[in-house]
């Protein structure tokens, strides 16, 4: 099948309200899904988006910003959050730190702004803090509606989301058997982005299995965001297909399972124990080590760092993950491309090139 | 104990650049004020300071095996380190040394080489390149024995010092800071750094083969802590009128107290310094000859440009007091307490300008504008210190329209001249200029 067909943003937040939830408009990437459940908030990602235009978002952030914090902007000043009940600002970067605090102290949205610091290792004592942060984050959110979660609320919401998350998990371990082509494949998988946990389970379920379509030279793409889904097409033309990802968009967020009994201990077990991410401070030993398996593992011959300009947590690693991939056997592109509409010409050379080289 | 340390550094070098200091102090004795110059001779002080970097960066020359060695952040709880008798390397710190003597882009252009993008920080690249090439200007770096990294001044230093333990191979400790979008440290958030404060020791022992006391914990937080108060009063000074320093004299002289925080001879240096500025205000002189103007500045300095702008101000009249930057190594005095060292060193850690809001950093300046008497702020918009940056274009509309004050917001680099169109600048200073005489 060439694509896939999934309601839109809109319609998901309407089937959402009509299960009795409120809306949270969430900036990239890890947060607690299920704690959000638990207080009756359906999370709705905001990456950018795409479409927006910079313009209004450059009267606050300087041209040397991320492209997904401007657009993102862009879009809560154009009214795009207005749907929202509350938006949630979790500290990925810089970046977005700085639109959590300009959106806090100074665009003041009519929607309360929440932020959520995420710790920088994997440590008890990190690991002792975002439980507490958690507890913050819970209590802000139990103010907002005016109801704690009970322990029913929890058990349904990780019932929910930890399916929903396996849902996702098994998508990328079945990838070889799913019928759907690479834009298909990651159509499915960021619908987490906005689905419910049961229309994205449901979905999952119900994507036809049998041989994948194409052929072509394995990659791995890399990086924060696969945008625009037309980047899946052009490698395909170009005689490659994406085997597996590093994306945070993607399997950066393929969060394992734990049996802890406390909700905060749960969901900061599984954050904390999520795939080597610069962003949540890695090694970057371990980031190589992880992609050199995954490379291996799923058949690429080479890895695409795709990324949006300005992105340091990622622009860091570059020259090392070529230097030890390219060691290991496994060459490194690096390109760069605003999350505007259309691939620039540059780039898609520059992958023809690349998956030639590797043919 | 090598002998080139001993000779190198403790004998020769010491008296070498001891004697530097005497012929540049005699010198500067007999300097005339020069009517025809928009500024007073410099700080006497500033010769003692060069002479301290300067044995600073020679002792790092000869130190490797004598002393265990530790590169760490700007905003790094060195306390710790400094009691087990490390010697620190601030990369920062060495990086802007190489933009203030124009080396920066040279070891820019060589981490660019290795793949290391313009778009990242200027710091990172200087400090990168001097790595990757082995080349600076203070003749070499020990290597680490262990990276010490506090987030609390940006995430660029967490991804930077990544890079730095895979090139060492050597532990890398995080000191992880929650930024505070809030006015003051949760509880949590405050027991969070202090059980990472602790965590340094036992690494730190290991690596350095030494046992911590925190009886000499205690006394270079004393150090430490009257350094920063004597820096707070030595800016403060600066509230007089006219100024007998400008924010540049801050920027050059900020050198011992990130660096040598904790020395004995680092309070001794401020004490003189501040003596220094009290005798100017004494006899009536300001650092600008005829000030007229007095700004505010934002953000980092442009390394590469602190001479010329400082003439080219001053030949009109402005003098910038205050630096939100150079009052962040001082504001935080009052916190320290070598009492309760590790709760406390957790309180300074979280709170410095750089992990607060947004709206904490307007805040700030509202009572700068209004505490240095400022007519204008020069905010620079430094393309390589993102977290510092962003937010200026919402705090200048305010500074503007509601403090009803010139704001101009200067878009530079503190260290890569590459990112700094000087004509298209230098246009807009003089509109700025203009519109605080209006």
């Amino acid at each position: 099948m060439a694509s896939i067909t999934l309601p839109t943003r809109r319609e998901a937040i309407a089937e959402a309200r009509r299960q009795g939830r409120r809306i949270a408009a969430v900036l990239p990437y890890h947060y607690p899904r299920a704690l959000l459940r638990a207080h009756g908030f359906h999370p709705v990602e905001v990456w950018g988006p795409p479409g927006v235009p910079r313009d209004e978002g450059g009267r606050h952030f300087q041209s040397y910003t991320c492209d997904i914090v401007v657009r993102a902007t862009s879009f809560l000043m154009g009214g795009g959050l207005d749907p929202a009940d509350v938006i949630l600002i979790p500290h990925t970067c810089d970046a977005l730190q700085g639109m959590g605090s300009v959106v806090a102290d100074f665009l003041q949205p009519s929607q309360p702004v929440l932020t959520l610091y995420l710790p920088r290792s994997d440590r008890p004592s990190d690991r002792r803090y975002l439980v507490e942060e958690l507890r913050r984050l819970s209590g802000r959110l139990a103010s907002i509606t005016g109801h704690e979660a009970t322990a029913a609320d929890w058990d349904e919401a990780f019932a929910a989301e930890e399916a929903a998350d396996l849902a996702l998990a098994s998508l990328y371990a079945e990838r070889s058997r799913l019928a759907v082509t690479d834009r298909g494949f990651y159509t499915a998988v960021r619908s987490r982005e906005f689905l419910t946990a049961e229309d994205f389970v449901a979905m999952a379920a119900g994507l036809p299995r049998g041989e994948a379509p194409g052929e072509g030279v394995g990659l791995t793409l890399s990086g924060i965001v696969a945008e625009p889904l037309d980047l899946f097409d052009r490698i395909n033309d170009a005689g490659g297909r994406v085997v597996s990802d590093d994306l945070a968009c993607g399997a950066r967020r393929i969060y394992p399972p734990s049996d802890a009994a406390d909700p905060f201990e749960r969901i900061a077990g599984r954050l904390i124990a999520s795939p080597p991410d610069p962003t949540r401070g890695s090694p970057i030993e371990e980031r190589v080590r992880m992609l050199a398996d995954l490379m291996r593992s799923t058949g690429a011959a080479g890895l695409i760092v795709f990324d949006v300009p300005f992105c340091e947590p990622e622009l860091f690693d570059v020259p090392l993950l070529r230097q030890h991939l390219g060691e290991a056997g496994y060459p490194v592109l690096h390109v760069e491309a605003e999350l505007g509409g259309s691939l620039p010409h540059q780039v898609l050379t520059r992958i023809e090139a690349f998956v030639e080289t590797l043919r | 104990m090598n002998l080139g340390y001993l000779f190198g550094y403790q004998l020769a070098g010491r008296a070498g650049l001891r004697l530097q200091r005497w012929r540049s102090e005699w010198r500067h004795a007999r300097t005339a004020p020069d009517p025809d110059r928009a500024l007073n001779p410099p700080l006497r002080s500033t010769i003692r300071m060069r002479e301290m970097m300067s044995l600073h960066y020679l002792e790092g020359r000869h130190v490797a095996g004598v002393r265990p060695v530790a590169w760490v952040t700007s905003g790094a709880p060195t306390e710790i380190l400094k009691s087990m008798g490390y010697f620190l390397v601030y990369p920062e710190n060495h990086a802007a040394l190489c933009g203030a003597r124009r080396h920066a882009e040279g070891l820019a252009v060589a981490a660019e080489s290795a793949g290391y993008s313009r778009d990242i920080c200027s710091y990172a690249r200087t400090d990168l390149g001097s790595v990757l090439s082995g080349t600076t200007p203070v003749g070499s770096l020990p290597p680490p024995d262990l990276l010490l990294c506090s987030t609390n001044i940006c995430q660029t230093v967490l991804y930077w010092y990544r890079v730095l333990a895979d090139h060492f191979g050597c532990p890398l400790v995080l000191v992880d800071t929650p930024f505070l979008y809030e006015d003051e440290a949760a509880p949590h958030q405050v027991d969070f750094v202090r059980r990472q404060l602790e965590e340094i020791v036992p690494i730190a022992e290991r690596v350095a083969r030494r046992e911590f006391s925190e009886e000499e914990l205690g006394r270079v937080i004393g150090r430490a802590k009257r350094a920063s108060e004597l820096w707070l009063e030595i800016l403060n000074r600066a509230r007089h009128r006219p100024a007998p320093m400008t924010a540049f004299d801050g920027f050059i002289n900020l050198g011992p107290i990130v660096d040598l925080r904790g020395d004995r001879q680092t309070v001794e240096f401020y004490e003189g310094m501040l003596a220094e500025l009290d005798d100017r205000i004494d006899r009536g002189i300001g650092a600008v000859r005829h000030e007229r103007y007095r700004v505010l500045w934002d953000n980092l300095p442009i390394w590469y440009r602190i001479g010329p702008f400082s003439r080219w101000l001053a030949e009109r009249g402005v003098n910038i007091v205050a630096s939100t930057y150079t009052h962040a190594w001082g504001e935080l005095a009052e916190m320290m307490d070598a009492d309760r060292p590790f709760e406390a060193m957790a309180r300074v850690y979280l709170h410095p300008i750089l992990n607060r809001s947004t709206g904490h950093k307007l805040a700030a300046m509202r009572r700068m504008v209004a505490d240095f008497e400022i007519d204008g702020v020069i905010l620079h918009s430094d393309r390589s210190c993102k977290p510092y940056s962003l937010g200026q274009i919402d705090q200048r509309d305010r500074l503007v329209n509601q403090v009803g004050i010139p704001a101009l917001l200067l878009e530079a680099d503190h260290n890569d001249p590459r990112s700094f169109a000087e004509e298209q600048a230098m246009v807009r200073m003089e509109a700025f200029v203009e519109m605080m005489s209006a």
